[in-house]
C-alpha cells in the first residue's frame, strides 16, 4: 500500500516573481476617485502597457445573477426578492462610474440558493460572451449562499482566464443603509481593472466597512449565516486586499496575471452526483441507496473517515462495505474534510487506510467540499471512464488542491 | 392659545427589544473592540433617494461603534438580523397601553424609520404603533393619548467630529415605550401634573427602568401667531413649566422682531448675500480666537445686515439673544459659533483700528448690523447663508429644539415632517390574538388606583402617597412578603436610609440589606430601635446578623430580660433609657402583665 500521497499535477496559475513587490498597484487615472486622496500612488504602477483592447476602454461588465445585493422589498409578501436591474446599479451606486465604464446586463434573478449547474453554465457562456467582447474586467452579482459552488464552478468551466471574473454579493440586505453592498461591489469593479486573471470572491474582510478580501474561487468557504465578512479563503490566504478609497489592491499571493490568452471552455456539468455528510448513526442502508447517483463526495469525519469499526465493535454499524460496494459498481467515490479546514489523509488510522484501499479518491487533497462537488460534477459532465475521473480529480487545475499546507490563520 | 402636548419615553425594565442582550449601560469607558462604518442612502420605491440622506452620504463620514461584550451582540452590529421581538417588553408596553385606557391594533407591524446620523448601526430605527385612541383623567379633564409605540433606543454618542461620529453600543436596542398625547394641555401647572401621572402610572407598573436617562419628555408646543415647536430631552419635570414659558416668550418676542423688521424693510425682509473675506483686516491681530483660527488654515467671512443694529441683542430667553439663534443656525453648517455686532467686540480681543477697519470694508452704516465667522471657506459660506435665510423668516419657524437644564432652549433642526418609514422585512407582524390578548389582562399589574388603594390600607395617608412616589415601591412590596409591619419598613425606605444617606452613610446594594435586615428582624434577633445603628455598620460591608453580634446589638429576652425587669422594678422608661437598642418596651409591658 503506497503510503506517499498523491502529487497533485500541473498547476494553473503562474508563479509570480519572488521579488515582486507585495503591492501590486494600477493606480487611476487622476479625478477617478472624485478627489480621494490616492494613498498609495507614489508606489510605482506594476502594469505594463498591453495590447489589450479592454486595457484601454476600462469597460467593466456587470452581470446580474440575483441575490440580496440587487434585492428590493416585496411589499405583498414582506420579504426581500431580487429584482433590481442592473442599469439600476448605476444610479443606486453614483460612485460607481467614477470607477470604470459599467456596462449591465442580467442574466437571470433568483436567490442563489436556488440555482443549480444548469445556471452556472448559463453563467459561464455569458462570462465568455464578455470576455470575447473584450471586456477588462466581469463582476457577476450574485446570491451569497452557494456563490462558493459557483465561483468553483466558474473556475473550471473557463480555465485559462485572460481577465479577472469576480462574484460578489452582500450579506446585509440592500434595503438598508448600512448594507454591504456598496463596499463589495465598488472594491469588485476597482478589482477587476487589476493584473490578475483568476475566479475570484470579493467581500468584506472584517466587520469594518473598510477593505475586501479577493478570494479564489476554488478556495472560498462561506462560514457564517449572516455576518458581512462570512466568506473566508480556506487553506490559502486571500489573493489580496482591495480597497478602492485607498486605491489599494495588496497581493497576499501568487496570482495569474492578466494576459491574451484563448479560454479553454466546458459548460457542462453532471447533475446527478450526490454530497453525503458522514455522521455517527450514518446508515449502511442509506449508504448503498447511493448506486443510483453518478458520483458521491463524502464530507468525512476527522482527516476524511467513515465508520469502518476496525476493532469489531458489536454496537458499531460500519459502512465500510457499502462505500466498496459502490466504488466497484464504478461509481467514483470522493473524500472530503467536513472540518472544512484541514487536508485529507487517509494514512494515518486503519479507517482512512480501509477507505483508501477501496479506492476512495482524495488522499491528501486540501479541496473544500463544495469545491470536491462542482469539480467531481463537473468531470462527470464530461467523462464516466473512473480512472481519467480520478486522474482528474487529482490533478490540481486552479489552485483547488494546494501543495503546501500554509500557516495561515 | 397655546397648544401643549407631552411625548414620553421610557425605558421598560427587559433584556433588548431584538436581542437577548442586557438592557444595562456599561460602567466603563472603556469598550472592548471598536468598528467602523458607512452610510449609504437607499433607493426607496419610487427609485428615489432621500435628499437628507444623500447630503448626509456626500459628508463621507465614518461612524465609529464602541462594543461591549455584556451588551451588545451582532444584532447591535447588524450582523445578524434581528430576533423576534422581546415578547416581555411587548406584553408591558400592552398593558400599559390598557392602564392609559388605550385600544391595542391587531397587528403589531414592525416599521424602520430612516435614521441618518448613524446612531443606529442599520441605517434605521425600528418602531411600533401597539395602541391608540386612550386618556387619561386629570385635574383639568381628560387628556387624550394619540398613540403608543414601543420602540428602540438609539446609541449613545461618544463624540461627535466633522470627518468621525463615535457612537456607543450598549443603549442602542434597549425597548422604549412611547406615549404621544394629543393638544389638550391647559398650561404649565397642568403639564406637570400629565406628566407626573403618566410617569407614576409607568413606574407603578414596576416594569420600566429607573434612574437617569430612563425617561425623557418632549413638549410640543403651538401659540396663536407663532409656530409649532418641539422641544427634547428635558429629564426634569420641574423644568417644563419654565420650559414652556420660555418658550411662550420667546415665541412673543420674536413675532414683535419680525414685526418690527417689516416695518423696516417694508414688508419683505431680504438679506443681501454678500459674503466678504476680511481675513486680511487681522493680519496682526492679537484676538486669541481669530489668531488661533488663522493659524489653523481658517478664514474670516463677514455679513453685512442691513437695519439690524439693536435686534441680534435683543434678548428672547435669560441671557440668549436673537444672536444665538443666529448663532445656532449657524452652528448646523459646521461653525463653532458666530461674532455679532451687537456684541462687546473688545472681549474676543479686538483692536480698535481692526473693529473700524471691517466695517468699512463691509460697508457697515449706522442702522446696521454684521455678523463674523471664523471657519474653512465653504464652511464659512455655508454658516452665513444659514444666518441671511434665518434672518429672512419673518414668521416664528417650526423648530426642535433641545432644552437646556436652565430651561431655556437651543436651535436642533427644522421640526422634522414624516420621517420615511417602510416595513421591517425582517421581523413578521404579530397579531395580537384572542389568546395574547386574555394573557395581556391576566399579567397586568395593578393600576395607579389600584395601588393606591392598596397602600392607603396598609400606611397612612401622607406615607402612602410618598411611598407611591418613591422609587423603592417595587421593593417595599417586595420587602411586605416578609410580613413585618408594613410601617417600619416604609420608614426605614423613606426616612432612616434617606438621613443615613445625609450623613453620608451608603448603603450600597439596598434590596439585599433589607431583605437581609427584615428577615433577621422577623426572626427577632434585634429590636426596632437598633436598626439605625445596624445600618451604619452593614454599610461598611458586613452582613446583618455579623454586625448585631459584633456590636452587642442583638435583642435582649428570656431570663436576661426578665432579670433587667426585676433589678429596674418593671419601670418601663428607666429600662428604656439604659437598653433603649436592645429591649422593645413592650416585652417588658409583657412581663409586667404577668
Amino acid at each position: 500500500m503506497p503510503i506517499r500521497p498523491p502529487q497533485p499535477k500541473g498547476c494553473g496559475f503562474i508563479r509570480a516573481d519572488a521579488n515582486v513587490a507585495k503591492a501590486t498597484l494600477r493606480p487611476l487615472s487622476k479625478g477617478q476617485l472624485g478627489g480621494q486622496s490616492c494613498v498609495n500612488s507614489a508606489l510605482p504602477p506594476k502594469v505594463k502597457t498591453m495590447s489589450f483592447r479592454a486595457e484601454l476602454t476600462h469597460e467593466i461588465a456587470i452581470l446580474g445573477c440575483g441575490g440580496t445585493i440587487v434585492s428590493k422589498i416585496e411589499y405583498k409578501t414582506g420579504a426581500v426578492f431580487p429584482a433590481i436591474d442592473p442599469e439600476e446599479i448605476k444610479t443606486a451606486f453614483p460612485k460607481i462610474e467614477t470607477l470604470a465604464k459599467i456596462t449591465t446586463k442580467q442574466i437571470f434573478s433568483l436567490l442563489s440558493e436556488d440555482m443549480n449547474s444548469s445556471h452556472w453554465s448559463i453563467a459561464g457562456k455569458a462570462v465568455m460572451d464578455k470576455i470575447r467582447e473584450g471586456v477588462e474586467g466581469v463582476v457577476l452579482m450574485h446570491g451569497t449562499d452557494t456563490m462558493h459552488y459557483s465561483s468553483a464552478a466558474m473556475s473550471f468551466m473557463i480555465q485559462n482566464l485572460p481577465i479577472p471574473v469576480i462574484f460578489v454579493g452582500s450579506q446585509r440586505s440592500s434595503d438598508r443603509p448600512s448594507s454591504d453592498n456598496e463596499t463589495n461591489l465598488l472594491n469588485a469593479v476597482y478589482a477587476a481593472k487589476q493584473n490578475f486573471a483568476e475566479v475570484a470572491i470579493c467581500m468584506h474582510a472584517n466587520t469594518n466597512d473598510d477593505y475586501c478580501n479577493l478570494i479564489r474561487g476554488v478556495n472560498a468557504r462561506k462560514l457564517h449565516t449572516s455576518k458581512r465578512d462570512a466568506f473566508k479563503s480556506v487553506n490559502s490566504p486571500p489573493l489580496a486586499k482591495v480597497n478602492y478609497i485607498s486605491n489599494t489592491f495588496e497581493s497576499l499571493t501568487d496570482m495569474k496575471k492578466r494576459e491574451k490568452r484563448t479560454p479553454k471552455t466546458d459548460f457542462k456539468f453532471n447533475d446527478n452526483v450526490a454530497m453525503i455528510y458522514v455522521h455517527p448513526n450514518i446508515q449502511p442502508k442509506f449508504i448503498s441507496k447511493l448506486s443510483s447517483f453518478d458520483g458521491i463526495v463524502l464530507m468525512g469525519t476527522g482527516l476524511g473517515h467513515v465508520p469502518t469499526n476496525p476493532f469489531g465493535d458489536r454496537n458499531a454499524s460500519p459502512v465500510i462495505k457499502e462505500v466498496k460496494e459502490l466504488i466497484n459498481s464504478d461509481i467514483p467515490v470522493v473524500m472530503t474534510p467536513q472540518t472544512i479546514f484541514g487536508r485529507v489523509n487517509m494514512n494515518v488510522y486503519t479507517a482512512g487506510r480501509l477507505l483508501k484501499e477501496a479506492g476512495v479518491i482524495g488522499d491528501g487533497c486540501d479541496w473544500t467540499p463544495e469545491t470536491a462537488f462542482v469539480k467531481l460534477s463537473w468531470i462527470l459532465g464530461h467523462t464516466k471512464k473512473i480512472a481519467k475521473v480520478k486522474e482528474e480529480m487529482l490533478t490540481n487545475m486552479i489552485g483547488e488542491i494546494s501543495e503546501r499546507s500554509i500557516v495561515v490563520d | 392659545m397655546v397648544k401643549i402636548g407631552i411625548e414620553i419615553h421610557q425605558r421598560i425594565d427587559t433584556n433588548k427589544l431584538f436581542c437577548n442582550c442586557s438592557s444595562t449601560i456599561s460602567d466603563s469607558a472603556i469598550p472592548n473592540s471598536i468598528i467602523s462604518r458607512k452610510l449609504h442612502p437607499v433607493l426607496s420605491e419610487l427609485g428615489e433617494f432621500d435628499k437628507a440622506a444623500l447630503a448626509e452620504y456626500q459628508k463621507n463620514r465614518i461612524y465609529e461603534y464602541q462594543l461591549f461584550d455584556k451588551n451588545t451582540c451582532l444584532v447591535e452590529t447588524d450582523e445578524e438580523p434581528p430576533h423576534s421581538m422581546n415578547s416581555d417588553a411587548l406584553m408591558i408596553a400592552l398593558q400599559i397601553s390598557m392602564h392609559l385606557n388605550c385600544k391595542l391594533v391587531d397587528e403589531v407591524h414592525i416599521m424602520r424609520k430612516m435614521v441618518i446620523d448613524g446612531s443606529n448601526t442599520s441605517g434605521f430605527q425600528r418602531t411600533s404603533v401597539i395602541a391608540m385612541g386612550g386618556y387619561i383623567e386629570t385635574s383639568k379633564g381628560k387628556v387624550s393619548i394619540t398613540q403608543i409605540a414601543i420602540e428602540e433606543e438609539s446609541s449613545g454618542i461618544v463624540e461627535n467630529k466633522e470627518s468621525k461620529v463615535i457612537y456607543r453600543l450598549d443603549r442602542l436596542g434597549i425597548p422604549l415605550i412611547e406615549i404621544t398625547t394629543d393638544p389638550d394641555i391647559k398650561d404649565a401647572q397642568h403639564l406637570v401634573e400629565v406628566a407626573e401621572k403618566i410617569g407614576l402610572l409607568l413606574r407603578a407598573t414596576g416594569k420600566v427602568a429607573r434612574g437617569l436617562g430612563t425617561i425623557r419628555q418632549d413638549v410640543n408646543i403651538s401659540t396663536e401667531d407663532g409656530a409649532r415647536v418641539e422641544i427634547k430631552g428635558a429629564q426634569d419635570l420641574k423644568l417644563l413649566p419654565t420650559l414652556m414659558e420660555t418658550e411662550v416668550k420667546r415665541q412673543k418676542e420674536l413675532i414683535k422682531i419680525s414685526g418690527e423688521l417689516k416695518t423696516k424693510f417694508n414688508g419683505k425682509i431680504t438679506i443681501q448675500r454678500i459674503f466678504v473675506n476680511i481675513t486680511n483686516v487681522f493680519v496682526n491681530t492679537q484676538a486669541p480666537m481669530v489668531k488661533n483660527g488663522i493659524a489653523n488654515g481658517e478664514v474670516v467671512y463677514g455679513l453685512r445686515l442691513q437695519h439690524l443694529k439693536g435686534i441680534l441683542g435683543r434678548e428672547l430667553q435669560p441671557n440668549k439673544r436673537y444672536g444665538t439663534e443666529l448663532s445656532d443656525y449657524a452652528k448646523t453648517a459646521g461653525v463653532k459659533g458666530i461674532i455679532h455686532s451687537d456684541e462687546t467686540l473688545e472681549k474676543y480681543g479686538f483692536a480698535e483700528q481692526e473693529t473700524s477697519s471691517l466695517r468699512k470694508t463691509l460697508n457697515i452704516g449706522d442702522n446696521d448690523a454684521f455678523v463674523l465667522v471664523i471657519a474653512k471657506e465653504d464652511v464659512a459660506k455655508r454658516a452665513l447663508e444659514n444666518v441671511a435665510k434665518r434672518c429672512e423668516m419673518d414668521f416664528v419657524p417650526e423648530e426642535t429644539r433641545k432644552a437646556n437644564p436652565d430651561g431655556t432652549t437651543n436651535y436642533m433642526r427644522p421640526l422634522a415632517g414624516k420621517a420615511r418609514m417602510y416595513p421591517e422585512t425582517d421581523v413578521p407582524p404579530i397579531a395580537i390574538d384572542a389568546k395574547l390578548l386574555k394573557e395581556v389582562k391576566e399579567n397586568k399589574s395593578e393600576s395607579l388606583d389600584e395601588k393606591k388603594e392598596k397602600l392607603a390600607k396598609i400606611l397612612n395617608k401622607e406615607m402612602a402617597e410618598s411611598m407611591l412616589r418613591s422609587k423603592n415601591l417595587q421593593l417595599f412590596e417586595k420587602l411586605l412578603s416578609l410580613d413585618v409591619d408594613p410601617v417600619l419598613i416604609a420608614n426605614t425606605l423613606e426616612n432612616t436610609v434617606v438621613s443615613l444617606r445625609r450623613e453620608g452613610i451608603v448603603i450600597s446594594d439596598l434590596e439585599m440589606v433589607m431583605i437581609d435586615l427584615f428577615t433577621n428582624y422577623k426572626k427577632g434577633l434585634f429590636v426596632k430601635a437598633a436598626i439605625i445603628e445596624i445600618l451604619k455598620h452593614v454599610s461598611k460591608g458586613m452582613p446583618v446578623g455579623e454586625a448585631v453580634e459584633k456590636n452587642n446589638l442583638g435583642k435582649l429576652s428570656g431570663a436576661e430580660l426578665q432579670k433587667i425587669a426585676q433589678e429596674n422594678n418593671f419601670d418601663i422608661a428607666k429600662i428604656m433609657q439604659k437598653y433603649r437598642l436592645r429591649i422593645e418596651p413592650s416585652d417588658v409591658a409583657k412581663l409586667k402583665k404577668n
